[in-house]
């Protein structure tokens, strides 16, 4: 595909935008989060770096910001000067969010990162050049650039831990800017799948690794289209809305009984990831 | 066709290896034996290998003793990837980061590949025939008393063999040990419950008082009290028909020291370390203030530790002490967990009794501290390890009565205490034999040195010592190819061993055939009555897993106020003023699992900190003693001095400092070596007064600058983890939602 071809249908490659030009069909992948039963142990780490090979760049290269973590968990302290934080830390599991207005597709000077038509914010490696805008231009801080070619760097993946690659997943090379895919490659299995018994995936059927692996099943995940899929009945009960950039919480008084949000609503990314609050007995 | 071919990928997805298989299967198209390649056509494939399909495994975790049930992921002879079983009881399909980093294990590149022999400083490879005659060489002419055995937790039919051959040798000598177990609160529950593992529903508790329990990280079944946990957190579970209609459960952490529990409390309290009891004690009194009926030996028992006191004691306000009581008071049952933090000390089992005391106090034993399930074959019941024995073995190392120690599964050279002088002790004996999977301190030491194969290339069966609901065997089986052909599995090399000694009664080709006949001689008792033996075997295997027909266990022992004595606070030691407290990490342990790259790239939860060791110290002292982040200080005590970075952390006590155990490795592999600092080498060698257990919070230090500084390296940025007026994690009170109605 040509830069001109790209830019003269600039439209169909923005498809699934919440501006309603592409509404999803049959499938539009998204994610929710219990930040209450989330304990911050970093299962969702590790089962994300034996099923997309991810590199251990070593201490050196991490404090340099090249760790690859593609779910990330973030731990933040009150900031109200008590001389202890007794309500315990904050923990949050970052990952791409899948926004559906992604900050980072429109700043790609080579279209290598766009939306799918499952509403995927996808990484087209082999499109990449490089430029890191889509890095710069990501509010998460969720895109991950390969500085090095890790396949033949010392003690990454040496003999014979190489043969732990998942074979379904690319290994990246140098240059190339990689993120969260939702383990699309585990989606593409099941949609084929699904597709071979005409009919769509069903809700469960297919797991990302993360949520396979969390022990207090803080995530879920499945298809906003499916009206049995327990996402959507989540995302409808606390009445966050996919296309909208004010949800029903905002505008409640305190006591609304809801507790889903999305993070950085006002920047309008729609992203496709909802986390519900944290509780604090308030009792002790 | 089409349909066929689904059918058939379900029915493979969870099949068991037979011993057959495991010969076959291989990489496919690679020897690893030899590095050649060679071309297998995939038009008449194996009948299990489906290019490009994975197919799943059930085997057991090996990486802590939990033993939750996984299955692998195989495609094209390797296994790729671990996942939970999702027919277990343990672990119900999940796993933790730990778990899934044995792949890392199975396939680093530091293993060791063959037999080696001491010759002066090096190692020089040898056979393994040549190896088990050196061994039956060594051991003629030596009586039992003079061989040792020192392992990790055993259990199955790789312990009954071990067992089996220590009768044989004639040898009582077995020291299971375990750097960092529960032990102490093991024999407090014994006293207190008749049984030294309860069985804990956090499910069923309104209110859970963890005294430094880090139950979801590092501490006894953590994937199995995280699922609890959930439901916790969800809907308490109702006490007789176990449906969900309980609100959602408070947890409350009394810690010095922050764990990822902790770090997970609706109240995290900051406790003056060893003041624990105290601290129980004071709520069973507040109870009874508040009008609870008490039982007279233990109002009696706790009648001195009023809220003022107790209060000026354990740092804790007496606000927050009454509304703790009113709040046990209102919503029972509760569960009160006497975790590592309160049993680290001199008098660690007089915490833990006064802990045991306030769970009967409130009406929990039977409720919510249930009976296990009994195993029902002794003699596969786990043998677990703990601090005394390595102590024992030490006293006997030192006065010289081992001729032969074997080592398998520990690491004692790491893990031992300088004052100990382990290491000197371990040169005193002449033949030192360590199957280990790398070089580590003690395979140094060795002078024989004995492969393993990895925990996914071996056969062995499991029983964890943590019953989570009906008692189970686990199934450990290989899940591919061995990587390398010098490597043995422990069960074949007690079989070799016994095969020495006593030839006619072992028979068994290889381990393998052991274990299947020990199933299958036993079908009818494990659920395969009726069954051929076959079928029995390959439905075992496919399902991971033996669900024992074992009986209700009983609760039988009673908390006693008896001899229940609680020390004043310890006094202000003006030499060495702050209390070090190891932290034991989730992912690294007792230093067993440094050499997993994933695990030290994985930043610990509470500092993000990575490949590295650490002090964290309150900023409150360190503003006193002028430290900022990073500065490199060292902390001195009576038994040694280490330096590390300091890292400033609201989550500890002042008088406190803490620094992670595992790390400090002189050897072991690539990811290991000379990343950070062994901490388990300056502990001061003070012990539980009942059961003699290493105290390993006692131990006194100072801190101070050495002028260094660093730059830590770490996953929270600049700003050391605020959210800046975004709102990022969110937080909400239990009162401003209902979590009932939730999907």
């Amino acid at each position: 595909m040509s830069v001109g071809n790209l830019l003269e249908n600039w439209s169909q490659f923005r498809q699934a935008h919440p501006v309603g030009d592409k509404p999803h069909q049959e499938y539009k992948w998204a994610m929710s989060i219990d930040l209450d039963a989330c304990t911050g142990c970093n299962a969702c780490s590790v089962a994300c770096y034996a099923e997309n090979n991810l590199p251990v760049v070593g201490k050196e290269k991490y404090s340099h910001g090249h760790a690859h973590h593609w779910i990330r968990i973030e731990r933040y302290w009150d900031e109200d000067g008590r001389e202890f934080p007794d309500q315990g830390a904050q923990f949050l599991p970052m990952m791409c969010q899948q926004c559906e207005a992604a900050p980072c597709e429109t700043v790609c000077p080579v279209g290598a990162t766009n939306h799918t038509a499952d509403g995927l914010n996808s990484q087209v490696y082999n499109r990449c050049i490089g430029s890191r805008y889509c890095e710069a231009n990501c509010p998460y801080k969720v895109r991950y650039f390969n500085w090095y070619d890790y396949p033949t760097t010392d003690n990454v993946w040496p003999e014979p831990m190489n043969q732990q690659l998942n074979p379904d997943v690319t290994v990246r090379s140098k240059g190339v800017m990689e993120k969260c895919t939702f383990c699309v490659q585990r989606l593409t299995e099941a949609k084929s799948n699904a597709r071979t018994e005409g009919r769509t995936v069903r809700d469960g059927e297919v797991q990302t690794a993360c949520q396979q692996a969390c022990p207090t099943g803080a995530i879920t995940f499945g298809n906003l289209v499916d009206p049995a899929a327990r996402v959507g009945k989540q995302w409808m009960q606390q009445q966050v809305e996919l296309t909208k950039d004010k949800q029903a919480k905002d505008d409640a008084e305190e006591a609304s009984m809801l507790r889903g949000y999305r993070i950085f609503e006002e920047l309008r990314p729609y992203p496709s990831v909802m986390y519900l609050e944290r509780v604090r007995d308030s009792a002790v | 066709m089409t349909d066929n071919g689904f059918d058939r990928r379900d029915f493979l997805k969870v099949l068991g290896w037979g011993g057959a298989a495991v010969a076959l299967s291989g990489c496919g198209y690679t020897s690893v034996e030899d590095g050649r390649e060679i071309v297998t056509s995939y038009s008449e494939p194996a009948e299990y290998v489906i290019p490009s399909i994975g197919v799943y495994f059930n085997s057991t975790c090996a990486q802590c003793d939990a033993a939750c049930n996984i299955m692998g992921r195989v495609r094209e002879g390797r296994v790729l990837k671990l996942e939970g079983n999702p027919e277990s009881a343990v672990n119900r399909g999940k796993m933790c980061g730990l778990g899934q980093a044995g792949v890392q294990h199975h396939y680093n590149p530091d293993r060791i590949r063959e037999p080696l022999l001491r010759n002066g400083d090096k190692g020089e490879a040898i056979t393994w025939d040549k190896a088990l005659e050196l061994i039956a060489a060594k051991l003629d002419g030596v009586t039992g008393e003079q061989v040792a055995f020192v392992t990790g937790t055993m259990s199955g039919h790789v312990g009954v063999l071990l067992k089996n051959y220590l009768a044989v040798l004639g040898s009582t000598n077995h020291y299971a040990y375990d750097a960092v177990s529960p032990s102490v609160a093991r024999a407090a529950n014994k006293k207190a419950y008749g049984v030294e593992m309860p069985r804990l529903r956090l499910d069923k508790a309104k209110v859970i008082i963890s005294f430094g329990a880090d139950f979801l990280g590092a501490w006894v079944s953590p994937v199995h009290f995280s699922q609890q946990y959930a439901q916790f957190r969800k809907h308490v579970l109702c006490p007789v028909e176990e449906t969900a209609i309980g609100g959602r459960g408070v947890l409350v952490q009394i810690e010095s020291k922050m764990t990822l529990t902790g770090a997970n409390a609706d109240r995290w309290l900051a406790i003056r370390p060893g003041t624990e009891g105290i601290f129980a004690l004071g709520l069973i009194n507040a109870l009874g203030v508040a009008g609870l009926k008490i039982s007279s030996d233990a109002a009696a028992a706790a009648k001195s530790y009023t809220v003022e006191r107790v209060s000026a004691d354990t740092g804790i306000s007496a606000e927050q002490i009454n509304k703790l009581a009113a709040l046990l008071k209102e919503r029972a049952p509760s569960l009160v967990i006497a975790g590592s933090a309160a049993e680290g000390y001199a008098h660690g089992s007089q915490n833990a009794a006064a802990i045991a005391l306030l769970n009967q106090v409130l009406g929990n034993v039977g409720k919510t501290v249930e009976a296990p399930s009994v195993v029902p074959f002794p003699q596969v019941a786990p043998t677990v390890g703990n601090r005394f024995a390595l102590q024992a073995l030490n006293d006997g190392m030192a006065q010289g009565k081992f001729k032969v120690l074997f080592n398998y599964g520990v690491n004692p050279v790491f893990t031992a205490p300088a004052s100990m002088k382990l290491s000197e002790n371990l040169a005193k004996v002449p033949f030192k034999v360590v199957f280990a999977h790398y070089m580590d301190e003690t395979a140094l030491q060795a002078d024989l040195v004995l492969p393993l194969d990895s925990a996914l290339e071996d056969w062995a069966t499991v029983v964890p010592e943590y019953v989570a609901e009906g008692a189970q065997l686990n199934i450990q089986q290989p899940l591919m190819e061995k990587l390398y052909p010098g490597t043995r599995g422990m069960g074949d090399i007690l079989l070799g061993l016994l095969k020495q000694r006593r030839p006619d009664e072992y028979k068994y080709e290889d381990f393998y055939a052991y274990m299947r006949n020990a199933l299958v001689q036993n079908k009818s008792a494990l659920g395969g009555a009726g069954a051929d033996d076959d079928t029995f075997w390959t439905s075992t295997l496919s399902n991971g897993l033996v669900k024992l027909p074992g009986g209700q266990g009983k609760l039988s022992g009673k908390a006693s106020t008896a001899g229940l004595a609680l020390p004043a606070p310890a006094a202000a030691d003006s030499a060495y003023p702050l209390h070090l407290i190891p932290a034991v990490s989730a992912s690294l342990r007792d230093g067993r699992h440094a050499n997993l790259p994933w695990l030290q790239e994985s930043p610990d939860p509470l500092t993000t900190i990575v490949w590295d060791s650490w002090v964290e110290i309150h900023p409150k002292t360190a503003a006193k003693l002028g430290i900022v982040e990073g500065d490199i200080v060292e902390v001195a005590g009576k038994n040694g001095a280490i330096k590390a970075q300091a890292y400033l952390f609201p989550g500890i006590h002042p008088d406190a400092i803490s620094m992670p155990l595992g790390n400090g490795h002189e050897a072991m592999g690539r990811y290991a070596k000379n990343i950070g600092v062994n901490v388990f080498k300056i502990l001061d060698p003070v012990y539980d007064k009942e059961t003699g257990e290493l105290a390993m919070h006692e131990t006194r230090v100072k801190v101070s600058k050495t002028g260094q500084r660093v730059v830590i390296v770490k996953d929270e940025g600049a700003v050391g983890g605020k959210q800046m007026g975004k709102k990022i994690a969110v937080r909400v009170s239990s009162d401003k939602i209902d979590l009932s109605g939730e999907v």
